[in-house]
Parts: structure tokens; sequence; C-alpha cells
């Protein structure tokens, strides 16, 4: 099949089918056209031709008539000696026409019979009837025609007398002669006399007898045209060895301009066509008998059945471009109409998309302002205004219900991915396009921020895994130096250096181990790898805890503490133990830090959904660095060195407070050292 | 004479734990990984294990895990890792005590043999009717008298009633206010404060390292309370 659809010969052959079928199918087609006459009338006389024969025959009957009134009065003349002398020769030449006439028009020459009568129908004056014929009988169909015949000529009055008022005409006197011609042709006429009355009828009767076979004829050939035809659009676009459908040049032609060429054509060839047809049935009636006529009608119908072929196979190219334009998928592409049209939608489509958000509202209402107010004008005076005014609401709501439900999708999406469903992903399909950016925008930011959250995470993990490894390698060994120094303790040693050395290294071994545990708590509250787990703390209960665990190390340097709470237990959110380290660290530092004898004042104070722990001391030495850099890692009060404490214990407290949702702040005035606690409150 | 099988990988740390154990008086098994420490345990009689928790082969919680399969010998695990839940998983998995790197030899030594003492004395202790127990802490309420790992204290009257009150409802959290209500039976109106220090002598008393409680455990900026089941 796919074979057959690719050959090349077929398809020529199909070519040649079609256009010998379709030549054929134009002679057989024209002709019967042409016969077609004889079908749709039921008589032969019924025809135009006929009729012109037959106006031809009265014409010239009148003028024969003329002739020979003009006769007799040249002969009454040349009787009475008044012609002039060359009057002799036009009688000699008018009565040889006349006898011409009187042949012509003599019963044994024509199928045409006449009755001249004057106009009261009283008087014959001329016929080709027997005696014995009544004309009304003898023909088909009976015409009149009545005509003055003044001195000098004939004057009709037209064809259709009429004899019942004939002879009431009140102008008879004044008339020099009214005549009245009655003829007709008779319905049974045949070869026996031929003129034309007997060719149109033969015509005719060949007309009918042959229409059927010319019907028949067009009809099959127009099948095999169609078949071939069909064949010829299921094997457009396929060649042997090419994939797909293969178009040629004539597909690189815009369709419409082709179908426009196309249609012209056919259009144009098939009115000559029918031009051509039209021409052959009066240039056949016309044809004078003896002459030549069948060779050029035969001709004739061949050039018009060419004609029609040409038709059919520029019809035939049209839609074998469309079927492979069709097949290739290419049809609104090549199309000229289509690719402006498609260029313009796009443009403005475009246009508009592209208009900032304010432009389009301000001109979409601006339209739609216009549009009401003319649907209302015209619904003043036109119910179908009103009526497009009513779809036009209709859509308004349809189109705003669209936007709000788009509105509402995108707002559930945003919810969604701020409820923390990162991978949530908003369905931006049949969504406005204003929204649809929107969504998507939204979409590409929850993806991102989806993996900037996982970036974190394996950041925290990986951190928190570097702390544990870090400490665990620092604390390993650090045991075994606490350990031995320990043992060394233990041993006799009988230089006293070797004790005072010992001393050293138990002292500097626990510095080392206070430095590390501060150091794996800092870094681990700084970075946020702690859980924290929030609840309500009683403030007053911590800081009696707190105190409590440090009276005595506080009382043995000498330091008061001064404790002021308000009124009931004030509660906060916060982690217990990481508030009590905060605590713990500050009040390490002034046990540390603060001069002795001295007093410490610890502040708790509640006040706009705020609880502030303030711990107040006098700094032993002067505070030379100021209250920022206080908080920063391994800065101390003091530049040397040599005292306890890691100089980490007030970065720990900010981290931990910060981790908690509270605020840590340090100020410096002069030697009095402030640090301020501002935690939630919770009610 | 207790057999005391010492598992780190860190010889040094061994050795150290070797020479302080030994001269307490304990015999002493050595292993350097999870593996030779079950090895060890199935081949001697050994009455308490000290193990790290992380070591090559196999680690602490996992050989713990193991161990406890056949074996209810007490184990207490040293640990450099100071997360909290390393210490909730170990204590779970079965370990019964824990001391975190770098550790006080004598608080090893200490919590040695509270759990020795735990392991051997106590399973026989009778459970008379006024006896109020929660760990290794035993109150004798008929007598007045508390020990701690079968070993005496000597409590001030309201130590002593503090303690009663808080172990008669283990796990229970008690505010300062609560307590001093309870104890003092009066209202109290600012003197919280005392029922914290009393509260810190008292753990100073009971625990082996106040400053990292096992029993008496302070909930900070809740109160106290006794530790359930410990």
């Amino acid at each position: 099949m796919k074979k057959l659809q690719c050959s090349a010969a077929a398809k020529i052959c199909a070519v040649l089918v079609l256009l010998a079928a379709a030549f054929g199918a134009g002679v057989f087609g024209v002709r019967a056209l042409i016969s077609s006459v004889s079908i749709t009338r039921s008589s032969w006389q019924d025809s135009s031709r006929f009729y012109s024969a037959i106006d031809e025959r009265c014409q010239n009957l009148v003028e024969g008539i003329e002739m020979s009134q003009t006769l007799e009065e040249l002969e009454k003349q040349i009787a009475e000696g008044t012609a002039n002398p060359l009057a002799y020769a036009d009688a000699e030449a008018l009565r040889e026409e006349k006898a011409r006439m009187e042949e012509r028009f003599s019963r044994q020459n024509t199928w045409f019979r006449f009755r001249l009568l004057t106009d009261d129908g009283q008087t014959l004056l001329g016929t080709n009837l027997k005696d014995d014929e009544a004309i009304s009988r003898t023909v088909k169909e009976m015409h009149y025609f009545s005509f003055e015949l003044w001195e000098g000529g004939a004057y009709g009055n037209g064809h259709y007398y009429d004899p019942e008022t004939a002879g009431l005409n009140p102008d008879a006197e004044a008339a020099p002669l009214k005549l009245v011609l009655e003829y007709g042709v008779p319905e049974k006429v045949d070869d026996s006399i031929q003129d034309e009355f007997s060719q149109i009828w033969r015509l005719w009767d060949m007309d009918r007898a042959s229409f059927d076979q010319y019907l028949t004829g067009f009809l099959n050939l127009g099948a095999l045209t169609l078949l071939a035809l069909f064949w010829l659009l299921w094997t457009a676009g396929h060649k042997a060895g090419a994939e797909g459908t293969v178009t040629t040049w004539q597909e690189r032609i815009w369709f419409d301009l082709y179908a426009v060429a196309m249609i012209a054509a056919v259009v144009l060839l098939s009115a000559c066509t029918i031009w051509a047809a039209e021409q052959l049935y009066w240039g056949r009636s016309y044809a004078v008998r003896g002459e030549d006529f069948d060779t050029f009608f035969n001709l004739g119908i061949m050039g018009a059945g060419a004609l029609f072929a040409v038709g059919v196979g520029c019809g035939t190219l049209l839609l074998r471009t469309l079927a492979v334009r069709l097949k290739a998928h290419c049809l609104a592409r090549t199309t000229l109409l289509c690719r402006v049209v498609t260029w313009m939608v796009r443009t403005i489509h475009d246009f508009v998309r592209l208009l900032p958000f304010t432009w389009k509202i301000v001109l979409g209402f601006g339209a739609y302002v216009i549009v009401t107010f003319f649907l209302i004008m015209g619904g003043v005076y036109n119910g179908a205004f009103m009526f497009m005014y009513l779809c036009l609401q209709l859509a308004l709501l349809i189109f705003l219900s669209w936007w709000a439900y788009g509105y509402y999708r995108l707002r559930q999406g945003t919810k969604t991915i701020a409820g923390g469903d990162l991978e949530y992903q908003i369905d931006t399909r049949r969504m406005p396009y204003d929204l649809r950016l929107q969504a998507e925008d939204l979409n590409n930011i929850s993806a991102g921020l989806s993996a900037a959250v996982d970036e974190k995470m394996k950041s925290e993990r990986f951190k928190a895994e570097l702390i544990t490894n870090v400490s665990h390698d620092l604390k390993t060994p650090l045991t075994s130096i606490i350990n031995y120094v320990n043992l060394l303790k233990s041993t006799q040693q009988t230089d006293p250096k070797a004790i005072e050395y010992i001393e050293v290294l138990d002292r500097k071994s626990q510095r080392l181990k206070k430095l590390t545990e501060d150091l794996v708590e800092a870094s681990k509250a700084s970075t946020g790898v702690l859980s924290v787990t929030r609840e309500k703390i009683g403030m007053s209960q911590l800081i009696d805890q707190a105190t409590a665990e440090w009276e005595e190390k506080l009382s043995d340097r000498r330091l008061t503490l001064v404790t002021t709470l308000p009124e009931g237990e004030t509660w906060v959110y916060a982690d217990g133990r990481h508030l009590w380290r905060v605590i713990d660290n500050l009040l390490s530092n002034c046990a540390k830090y603060a001069m002795e004898g001295t007093r410490i004042y610890l502040d708790l104070e509640r006040g706009k959904g705020q609880v502030a722990l303030s711990v107040k001391n006098i700094s032993r030495d002067p505070l030379n660095v100021p209250a920022e850099r206080l908080m920063e890692r391994f800065v101390r009060g003091e530049e040397s060195r040599s005292t306890e404490g890691s100089g980490l214990g007030l970065s720990i407290a900010r981290s931990l407070t910060e981790l908690q949702g509270g605020a840590f702040d340090l100020a410096v005035d002069g030697d009095l050292f402030k640090a301020i606690v501002t935690l939630p409150q919770a009610n | 004479m207790y057999t005391i099988l010492i598992c780190d990988d860190d010889r040094d740390i061994v050795s150290a734990l070797d020479i302080y154990l030994t001269s307490e008086g304990y015999q002493t098994v050595k292993a350097y990984d999870g593996r030779e420490a079950i090895r060890a345990a199935e081949t001697h009689e050994v009455h308490l294990i000290l193990m790290d928790i992380m070591m090559p082969e196999l680690d602490g919680i996992r050989a713990t895990a193991r161990l406890r399969e056949g074996s209810n010998v007490p184990i207490i695990l040293l640990t450099a890792k100071s997360e909290d839940t390393d210490k909730i998983l170990g204590l779970n998995i079965g370990a019964d005590d824990y001391i975190t790197k770098p550790f006080n030899p004598l608080e090893v030594i200490a919590r040695v043999k509270s759990q020795l003492r735990r392991y051997t004395a106590l399973g026989g202790a009778e459970k008379g009717p006024g006896l109020i127990t929660a760990g290794p802490i035993a109150m004798d309420d008929g007598a007045k008298v508390v020990t701690v790992d079968g070993e005496p204290i000597s409590l001030t009257p309201i130590e002593y009633n503090i303690l009663k009150l808080l172990l008669s409802h283990p796990g229970q959290v008690f505010s300062s206010t609560q307590i001093y209500e309870q104890v003092w039976n009066d209202p109290a109106y600012g003197s919280e404060n005392t029922v914290a220090v009393h509260i810190r002598h008292l753990r100073e008393k009971i625990e082996i390292n106040p400053a990292e409680p096992r029993y008496l455990k302070v909930v900070w900026g809740l109160g106290y309370k006794i530790e359930k089941g410990a």
C-alpha cells in the first residue's frame, strides 16, 4: 500500500486519467448542457431558437408585404405613366424579389403557416394554408402580428393582437390599411420539407434522444475524474525513499494567494465553458444548412471540454497542495492571512501582557466604560443592545471570578509555603497572566528557600559533628594530663622545685579543662547547635536557686549580693538550663572580676511584656575596653591574661540569651559594670 | 576483692585509671575497644565496667547493649561527649552511671564505690514499712536515718524534712515556696532563698559531684525534685 502510495508511475497515470476523464466529462457535459434545453421544455417550439426563427419569418413576411405594396404602386404609376424612367428596372427587381419570397413562403418550402387579414377579420388577403385548413388547428401555437400599412412603410403594433377587440378600433377609418398577420408552425414537422423549423425540430429531437446518453457519459467520466482526484490527494506528499510528507515549490506559495489564483482560474474556465456551450447552442441554431458547421461544432465542443479539463486540473492542483499542507501540518503557517492575523494577535497580546499592571487596569476599565456607555445608549432603542449589555456583565462576572479564584489559589499556596512546606508548588495552570507570574516567582523562591534550608541543615549538622569531634579530641588527652598530674602529686617529691612545678601543671591543666569546656559551649551556643526547649520559667525562683549556688563563693570574696525582686513570681519563656548558665556566667564573672568588699546588685523588673534582669558590680580593675568588646570572645576587662577565666563567659551568656529569644546588653560606666538580660514575659 | 574492667581506646587513660583503682584495692582487667571488652567480660568474673563511648571497632553504647543481653554488671560510661542526648542514650541502653571527661579521679573512685556497694549489698536490703528509697538513697522514717549506698549521712532536721518531702513524691517538682510551706508550715514571705541554700547543703551531702547532681536535681526556674527511679 505504502509502495503504491509512493509510486511515481501510478501518479502520472492518475494525472493522465484525470485529465482525460475531465476532458471527456467536459465534452459530454457541454453536450448535455446544450441538449438540456430540449429536456426542460415541453415542446420543441417552446425555445428561444424557435421564437427567434419564427420572428424572423414574420419580419420577412411583413417586409414582403411592404414590398408587394410598393410594387403595386410602382406598377400603378407605370400604368398611369407617372413613373420615372428607371421604375421599370425597379419593378423588375421587385418582381423577382417577390417571386423569391413567394417561393420561400410556399407550402412546399416551409412549415411556416400564415394568414394575412384585415384587422376586422373579414377579408383574407393572403395565406399558404390549404382551403380546408383552419390555421388554429394546424399550428401548435398561433402568433399574431398586427400592423398598419402606410404608403412607404409598415408599422407594427406588436405580436399580440387580440381578435376580439380588433374590430372596435376607433381609428379604423383614419388608418389607411390595418392588417393582422396570424402565423404559426405545426407541432409535427419532419424532414420532408427542409427549412429552419425542420432543422430546429431535428436538433431538438436529436438532443432529446441523446441527452440521457450525454448525461450518463458525463456522470461516469465525472466519477472517474473524482476517483483519479482522490487517488492524487491520497498519494500527495508521498515520495519513494522519503520519510514524512514531502513538500514542493507549490507549498512555498502562500496558500491563500495560491487559492485565490486557482479559484479565479477555475471560475473563469467554468464561465468560459458555459459561455462556449451557449455560443455553440446558438450557433448551431443559426447555422445555415449545407455549411460545414458540424465540424466547427465538434471542434467547439472539444475546445469546451479542454477548457473544462484545464479547470479541473487547476482545482486538482489547489486541492493537492491543500492535502499536502494538511498532511505536513503547515497549512496555517503557509497561509499569509493566517500569518498576518497570528502576528497581529500575538503583537497585541504581547503588548497587553507587557503593559504595566496599573495601565492594564486603567485601559481595561476605560474600554469597559466606553462599551457599556454605547450599549446602554443603544439599549434605549434596541433590545439587542440591552441583551449584549447583559452578556457583557456576565462576561465581566466570569472574568472577575476567574481572577478571584486564581488569587485564592495563589493565597492558599502562599499560606502553605509560609507555613513551612517549602516543597509546595502552586498550580499555575489556567491562571490569569499577572497572577501566574507572581505564582511562578513564588514557586522559584520556595524552591530556592528549600535548597537554602537544606544547605543550612547540612552545614548545621557538619558544625555539630565538628564540635563534638573536636571536643572529644581535646578532652581525651586532657583527661590523661589531669590524671597523671594527680598521680604525680601523690608521689613523694624531695625537690621543693618539683612540687612547685607540679602545682603549676595542676593549675594550668584545670584551667585548660575549663577553657575547653567553655570553648565547646561557646561554639555550640553561637552556632545554634544547642537544642532549646522554651517553657514557662519562674524568674524569682531561678534567681533564688542561682544565689543559693553562689552565695558562699561570693561571701568568700567578701562580696554581698543585693537582690531586688518584684512582688510575686515573674514568669518568662525560656530554657531553664540555658538561662541558669547565663546567670551562672554573670555571677561567676562577678566572683572573678568584682572588687572585694563591694555589693553586687541583682534587679528584676517587669514591664511591657518584657522582663529585665540586671546584674551590677564594681570592677576591681579599670575597664579599659568598651562594652561591645567585652562581649567578644577571649576579651576580658584587663589586658593581662593571668587571672582565671577564659574570656568566653559573656560571649556564651549573650549567645544563650539570644537563642532563647532574649536580648543581652552590657553597659560600662567608669568602674560600674552592668549586664542586662531581657526576656519575653509569659502570662 | 572486686574485679573492674577498664575499657578505653586511650591507653594512658586506662593505665591511669588502673593505677587509681589498684591503689584502692581493686583488681583490674584492661581492654582497648568494645570487642575486647565483651571478650574480657566473658573470660573474667567482672564486678564493674568502666567503658568509654567513642571507641574503634565497637563503640561503648553498642558494647553496653551487647553486655546487657546477658549480664547486669554495673557499667559506668566515660564520655567525652557532653551532649545530653548521649548520656540519656547511654542510661537508657542499660548503663548505670556516667562520668564526663576530663574527669576527676576521685569522682571516678567515688562512683565506682557507690555502684559496687549498690550492686553487691543493696540487693538484699529489706524494705521495711517506714523505708523510702530512691536510687542509692534510703530513708528509714522510723529510725530517722538516711543512708546513701548504705552509708549513713547526718542531716539537720530541716534537711531531713525537705528530703522526706521530695523522696515521698519522686519525679514531682517542688518550688521553693511549696517546700517552705510544707516543711516550715508557714506561709512563705520571701524566705525561699533559705530553701535553696538548704537544698544546696543537702545536695553536697548526698551527691558525689554536687555540680552534676544525679539524684536531687535542680529544675532551673521551677524548683527541685528527686529523680524518679534513680
